[in-house]
């Protein structure tokens, strides 16, 4: 597989080496992990401000070690297997879920590049790339992955030998089969005009100011995009798989200390790579000039915010509606904006 | 006695003739309204609420008697308006601190109050400062609370005798003259009674010289009274009240245990007070406060239970005394039928030898009257008995029966004492020798028998006492004077006879009686007197006592005895000596002398069993246990268990021993039917009171009748006659065993008794030697007494005044001042 | 509320609004213009306007429900029956329980036991006095069988604790007498109904 530097800066950059792969590897588990925890610190102050409430207070200044009491009492708890489950699939179904969720992020560009100084020994001159793999198919890798993502889910919920996590799996598969086809269709159509399946490619045909933005070009598509994201990420309104008021946990309902934690991380860091896809495709992207670099930060953290956003405001709907939604509206929508945009850049 | 019918409130009653219309109502179940009236004693007329009208006119219910065809009505207006009116009077002033008093809600004034409805106030008045005093070491009486019903005052006339407390002037202020014209008529004479008076020691002094019964304090209303102990530390419906039977002597009264936990601290059960059915039976101090000797242990020792059962096995004598059960006294027989142990017990020993002399005699297994029959008697003689020390239900049937049936007394003893003669102005009291007790009996017969039914010996050598002498007596005699008188108006002249007094000599033979002198009484001035002390006598009752029981010549006294019963109309009542000793006399064979080890319980030996807990095995207190008692009424009571005992009991050891049953109360239906016993089970045995009086404890005992034989009896021994330095074997009033002696609030303590003389002349401590021995004791005051014997205390089983005494009550010492 | 609505139990029918939800859609055609019109409508941004605005009235505007409750407590209703308090007399300090007995007896977790003795001014002393707050169902007997106000349901609930030894004594619970001055009055369970005068019958005082 043979990666590139970012675009323009390709003579001026240092050449990737394994070295660097692998650090940025470590740094977007490592830092995306951390993410995904502080997301849910972040999610439960949010709804807690929209509920007028404080949220977590007393661990650490604010409530930040929370966090880190969190994790603590995850790891610490008895990991439980039911008796009837079928017990490789139950052990390794969170696994896919968290391993998909990080393999996807390994074609998203994260962070701006950069060399790690002479004088740090051994790894001193590294380069390290945005991306760890700039792979030319990036956006069809990351959805692919994402969608593989839906196994774990799937599985977790059939091997469980539990009525929830039956009906959390047929509800997984029900939203797969909806959510995929409108993912596929919606980001079809800024493709088209990119020209490109590289996020680097979408990055740098924005560079242009707020005007060269695909979401000007593309609206529809974004909305669509942003639809089946939430979907995506099992976030309301589309928390089928584990509406608690339905199906008591759903996939998840047997799952207890570190392996259901993993689900959490899983979607933790799906709704990053989520976020970032959205803001590298239809809101600009990164910069690489100066501070640049910080305004991924603030778009991807708008989305992070606007999922916790529509969390707060909206109930979530029935599975029926889900797929009535998806198969008979945005799809038919989606098939039109790239039907016009195909006439577009015909003309 | 004849039944009369009446009706009340046109509902019709056959009741006793010559009964209180509130008595009769109350054996009926109808209510009468009532404060002041006791059952058993005189009315006071104190509170006037029990007005009813009878035959149309307003009488008093405790104080007017049934007529046949009486018609009664309980309430009518106006009398209600007495009632109402009498009841607001009581409430003026009286503190409204219910919430603090001991009565706590069994209170008759807050009863009444809210029976006829007293809502509102009509009347005032200013109060008076009344002080709260303590009367005693145990009476504790709070004047602000009392409402001068005057209970506690009959109650210790009347029935105790003591007469201790009267109502005393406490200058309230006056009542405003214009209510007697205004308010009810009654209501206003109750009000200005109460107004002036309240209670007080009737000595004179703060203090009062009594028995320290505290049946004031039972029969008290209200709150006022009460014992000093119990003053604010319960309140009643705390109390768990446990039925039982009093075990400190022969009376066998019955009473309450009001049993709670001690403390927030300390949970464990404990006896606050002990209290009684007052309208039927009277208590005496020791039953009252004589209550917490329980032996409180906590686990079975099972060693010392092994070497007990050991002990017993090998005993040759178990020794105990007669507060015990009849259910364990059973559990001896059957052991000493078993294995030949002997059983003795030397007070129940000569009750059961004077007591079959005297079935043999008289062809009856027991004596013929109980106590409650010789308070209905109104001739009441007692010989052999200190009344006063010896059991307080003897003592208070004598005394019921000169307040109440108009009576009269003869009172035989050899220790001088003032308080019986008090007792009633027809009491005659003969201190006679040590020793003349059959002198005594004699002059009985004498007096009373009919001399066609006596043995011509007997005749004979009563009438080898009788002397005729001749002697000069003034009398006045009435002479018939006539006169001529001239009415100076008409010039008429009339004879007028006239009545006038004249002193005359006269010569007259006297018959003077030599049983009378040799008993220490002038004959002829008891001639007199006991012509006045027969009139309207109809019944007679003789009571003796202990004394006769350990007199040398016993066997003779009780055919004596036997024979007072068989030629007079005189009827009998024996006091046994100690609390169950009338049924160790029955249920065992006694034997006379101890041999081989001794196993003794509640008593000294080899290897003690006691309840006092200071033996070798520790039992179970009379509190503590179930089982019967049989009291001196001839009648075979329950008692139960007031208090938790976890350690073994006697039945334990038999079980071991013999086949024994689970339980001691099992053995009840094993006392031998032959002496009188009935088969019945414990639990079926009731224990209390009904509304008429009757006495529904236990059964009474069968009087089983033999063929009598003739009856031979010895002259009197004059030679038994004691003179010199005599001590005479005799507790302090509320001390009848260690067990009185262990409760804190009996205080009288062991030592030798003396009259307020005798005692200066002793000085504080004397050593008394008796034959085989001497002791040590203090020498203790006591007003009551007079004379010169002494009397030293028997209750501690540990000096072993038994020994010192052997068969008898009195002895000759030498004293002498340490 | 007066206690005429109070006793109405027939709340259906009087206090509710009915929602107008409008016609349900009969055709295809009507549903997706539904659809259309509650898309574009913005119905759904009302949603996200409302929990934003609730977000900056709680951070900027101090508008936060929130009570940090070990740290600072919400005042309770005086008819809360919470652990009980003997109050003193405000003008003595002395405690105002006589030791009447009526709570222990009314108690129906009998968890009420109290010493009493005769003391040296010839007055019932409580000596010691103690609720076992392990059983206290909280029923408000005792608070409202006292004739004194001496005991009552003061403000402390909370009632858990480590030890039964932790539970009250009768120091625990009376008003510490420096603290008279802030002893409230109790107008709570049990406590003198306010037309308690009327329904009292005065005496004669004639002196």
């Amino acid at each position: 597989m043979e990666t590139t530097l970012a675009g323009h800066a390709m003579e001026t950059l240092p050449h990737v080496t394994w070295l660097g792969v692998l650090i940025k590897a470590v740094i977007i588990l490592a830092v995306i992990s951390a993410i995904a925890g502080f997301g849910t610190f972040i999610e439960r102050k949010v709804l807690a401000f929209m509920q007028r409430r404080l949220g977590p207070m007393h661990v650490g200044p604010f409530g930040l070690l929370q966090l880190a009491a969190d994790g603590i009492k995850l790891f610490t708890k008895e990991d439980i297997v039911p008796q009837n489950a079928n017990r490789f699939i139950f052990m390794i179904a969170p696994i896919i879920t968290a391993a998909t969720a990080f393999i996807a992020l390994s074609a998203v560009p994260v962070f701006p590049d950069f060399t790690i100084p002479e004088f740090i020994p051994l790894l001193g001159g590294t380069f390290v790339p945005s991306i760890a793999a700039d792979l030319n198919i990036g956006i069809l890798f990351v959805l692919g992955m994402m969608a593989a993502g839906l196994y774990g889910p799937l599985l977790a919920g059939m091997s469980q030998a539990n009525k929830w996590g039956i009906i959390g799996a047929a509800r997984t598969a029900v939203q797969f089969l909806s959510y995929e086809v409108v993912t596929g269709l919606s980001i079809l159509a800024p493709i088209m005009l990119v020209g490109s399946l590289s996020f680097v490619d979408f990055n740098d045909y924005q560079q242009g100011g707020i005007g060269s933005w695909l979401i000007w070009q593309q609206p529809v598509a974004f909305v669509l995009f942003l639809i089946a994201g939430f979907a995506e990420t099992n976030r309301t309104p589309f928390d089928l798989l584990e509406h608690e008021a339905e199906v008591v946990s759903g996939y998840a309902t047997e799952y207890s200390g570190m392996r259901w934690g993993m689900f959490f991380i899983g979607e933790y860091a799906n709704m990053i790579t989520v976020s970032i896809i959205a803001a590298v495709v239809f809101l600009g992207g990164y910069s690489v000039e100066g501070i640049g670099w910080l305004f991924i930060i603030l778009k991807v953290a708008f989305f992070f915010f606007l999922m916790l956003w529509v969390r707060a405001s909206w109930p979530h709907i029935r599975p029926d509606q889900l797929m009535w939604l998806c198969w008979k509206v945005l799809m038919p929508i989606a098939l039109i904006n790239i039907l016009i945009t195909a006439i577009v850049i015909l003309l | 006695m004849g039944k009369v019918n009446i009706k009340i409130d046109g509902k019709e009653y056959a009741v006793k003739e010559g009964e209180f219309i509130l008595n009769a109502a109350r054996a009926n179940d109808v209510f009468i309204p009532a404060i002041c009236y006791l059952t058993r004693c005189s009315p006071t007329l104190a509170c006037r609420i029990c007005l009813v009208e009878a035959d149309g006119k307003q009488v008093y219910a405790c104080n007017a008697k049934v007529k046949d065809g009486m018609e009664v009505t309980v309430n009518t207006p106006n009398i209600l308006e007495e009632r109402r009116a009498i009841m607001e009077v009581y409430d003026v002033n009286h503190p409204l601190q219910c919430g603090v008093c001991d009565k706590s809600g069994e209170c008759e004034l807050q009863n009444y109050t809210l029976e006829l409805g007293v809502d509102s106030q009509s009347y005032t008045i200013q109060d008076t400062k009344r002080e709260t005093t303590n009367w005693s070491s145990v009476l504790h009486y709070d004047a602000g609370l009392c409402i001068v019903c005057e209970r506690c005052t009959t109650a210790c006339k009347d029935m105790i005798g003591d007469a201790a407390i009267t109502t005393v002037k406490r200058g309230g202020e006056a009542l405003d003259k214009g209510l007697k014209s205004t308010m009810p008529k009654d209501a206003y004479a109750m009000w200005n009674k109460l107004q002036k008076s309240v209670i007080a020691p009737s000595n004179g002094t703060e203090f009062t010289n009594c028995s320290d019964c505290g049946e004031c304090v039972a029969v008290c209303p209200v709150g006022a009274l009460s014992s000093r102990d119990f003053v604010y530390t319960s309140n009643a419906w705390d109390l768990k009240r446990t039925p039982a039977t009093c075990a400190h002597c022969s009376s066998g009264c019955q009473i309450y245990y009001e049993t709670k936990p001690a403390s927030i601290e300390d949970r464990t059960e404990k006896i606050f007070r002990v209290t009684n059915e007052w309208n039927y039976v009277s208590l005496c101090g020791a039953g009252r406060f004589g209550y917490d000797f329980e032996n409180r242990v906590k686990e079975k020792d099972e060693k010392a239970f092994s070497k007990a059962v050991e002990a017993v096995k090998n005993a040759g004598t178990i020794r105990f005394n007669s507060v015990i059960t009849n259910e364990e006294a059973m559990m001896l027989q059957t052991l000493k039928e078993k294995t030949g142990v002997k059983l003795v017990n030397p007070d129940a020993r000569v009750f059961q030898k004077f007591l079959n002399a005297y079935s043999v005699a008289s062809g009856q297994s027991l004596y013929s009257l109980d106590f409650k029959d010789v308070m209905a008697t109104d001739f009441v003689m007692s010989v052999g008995s200190s009344l006063r020390n010896d059991n307080p239900n003897a003592r208070y049937a004598f005394n019921n029966v000169q307040k109440m049936n108009k009576g009269a007394g003869l009172y035989f003893h050899p220790v001088g004492d003032n308080l019986v003669p008090t007792f009633g102005k027809n009491v005659e009291v003969f201190t006679h020798k040590v020793g003349l007790e059959e002198a005594a009996l004699y002059l009985i017969l004498d007096l009373f028998a009919d001399e066609s039914k006596l043995p011509s010996d007997v005749k004979e050598y009563l009438a080898s006492f009788k002397s005729t002498s001749t002697k000069t007596v003034k009398e006045k005699v009435m002479k018939s004077v006539t006169e001529t008188v001239v009415d100076k108006e008409t010039g008429e002249s009339k004879e007028v006879t006239k009545k006038v007094p004249v002193m005359e000599e006269k010569e007259v033979t006297v018959e003077s009686n030599g049983l009378v002198e040799l008993l220490g009484k002038s004959s002829d001035t008891f001639a007199t007197t006991f012509e006045k002390m027969m009139k309207k006598k109809e019944s007679f009752s003789l009571v003796v006592g202990e004394d006769l029981y350990f007199h040398a010549k016993a066997e003779n006294i009780a055919r004596l005895i036997a024979l007072i019963e068989t030629a007079s109309s005189v009827s009998v009542a024996m006091i046994p000596p100690k609390t169950n000793s009338l049924g160790v006399a029955l249920i065992c064979e006694l034997d006379d002398e101890a041999t081989g080890s001794t196993v003794g319980y509640n008593e000294n030996g080899d290897f003690t069993l006691s309840a006092l807990g200071r033996g070798d095995l520790d039992m179970p207190s009379m509190n503590q246990q179930e089982g019967t008692l049989t009291n001196m009424h001839k009648r075979v009571t329950p008692t139960n268990a007031a208090l938790e005992y976890h350690g073994y009991e006697l039945n334990d050891i038999m079980k071991v021993l013999i086949d024994a049953p689970r339980e001691t109360i099992d053995w009840t239906v094993k006392l031998p039917v032959t002496k009188g016993f009935k088969a019945v089970e414990f639990d079926s045995l009731p224990n209390g009171y009904l509304n008429d009086g009757t006495e529904n404890r236990g059964y009474t005992l069968e009087t089983v009748k033999t063929d009598a034989e003739e009856i031979a009896v010895e002259k009197v021994d004059e030679s038994m006659v004691l003179d010199g330095e005599i001590v005479y074997r005799c507790n302090p009033q509320r001390q009848f065993n260690d067990f009185s002696d262990k409760a804190h609030e009996i205080f009288e303590a062991f030592g030798l008794y003396a009259s307020k003389a005798r005692a200066e002349a002793l000085g504080a401590k004397v050593e008394i030697t008796f034959d085989n021995r001497s002791i040590v004791v203090d020498v203790i005051e006591d007003e009551r007494m007079e004379g010169d014997i002494v009397a030293l205390s028997d209750f501690k089983s540990s000096q072993d005044v038994y020994a010192l005494f052997g068969e008898s009550r009195y002895k000759n010492v030498t004293m002498r001042k340490v | 509320m007066g206690l005429e609505q109070f006793k109405n139990r027939n709340v259906g029918t009087q206090n509710y609004t009915k929602l107008d939800v409008g016609v349900k859609p009969a055709t295809s055609m009507d549903q997706f213009k539904q659809v259309v019109k509650r898309t574009f409508k913005g119905e759904l941004f009302v949603g996200l306007w409302v929990t934003l605005r609730e977000m900056v009235n709680a951070l900027f505007l101090d508008k936060m429900h929130t009570v940090k409750y070990p740290f600072e407590k919400m005042p309770i209703s005086p008819r809360y029956r919470a652990i009980h308090d003997m109050l003193r007399l405000l003008e003595s300090g002395h405690y105002r329980c006589i030791g009447c007995g009526l709570c222990e007896k009314i108690c129906i977790s009998n968890c009420i036991s109290m010493d009493t003795r005769y003391d040296e001014n010839q007055r019932k002393e409580v000596t010691e006095y103690t609720i076992n707050f392990g059983r206290c169902i909280f029923c408000g007997y005792c608070a409202e069988v006292c004739p004194e106000l001496a005991i009552v349901h003061g403000q402390r609930y909370e009632t858990a604790s480590e030890q039964r030894a932790s539970f009250s004594l009768f120091e625990d619970m009376l008003t510490p007498i420096d603290k008279l001055n802030l002893q409230q009055e109790y107008d709570g369970f049990g406590a003198v109904s306010p037309n308690a005068d009327a329904n009292i019958k005065k005496t004669p005082l004639a002196y």
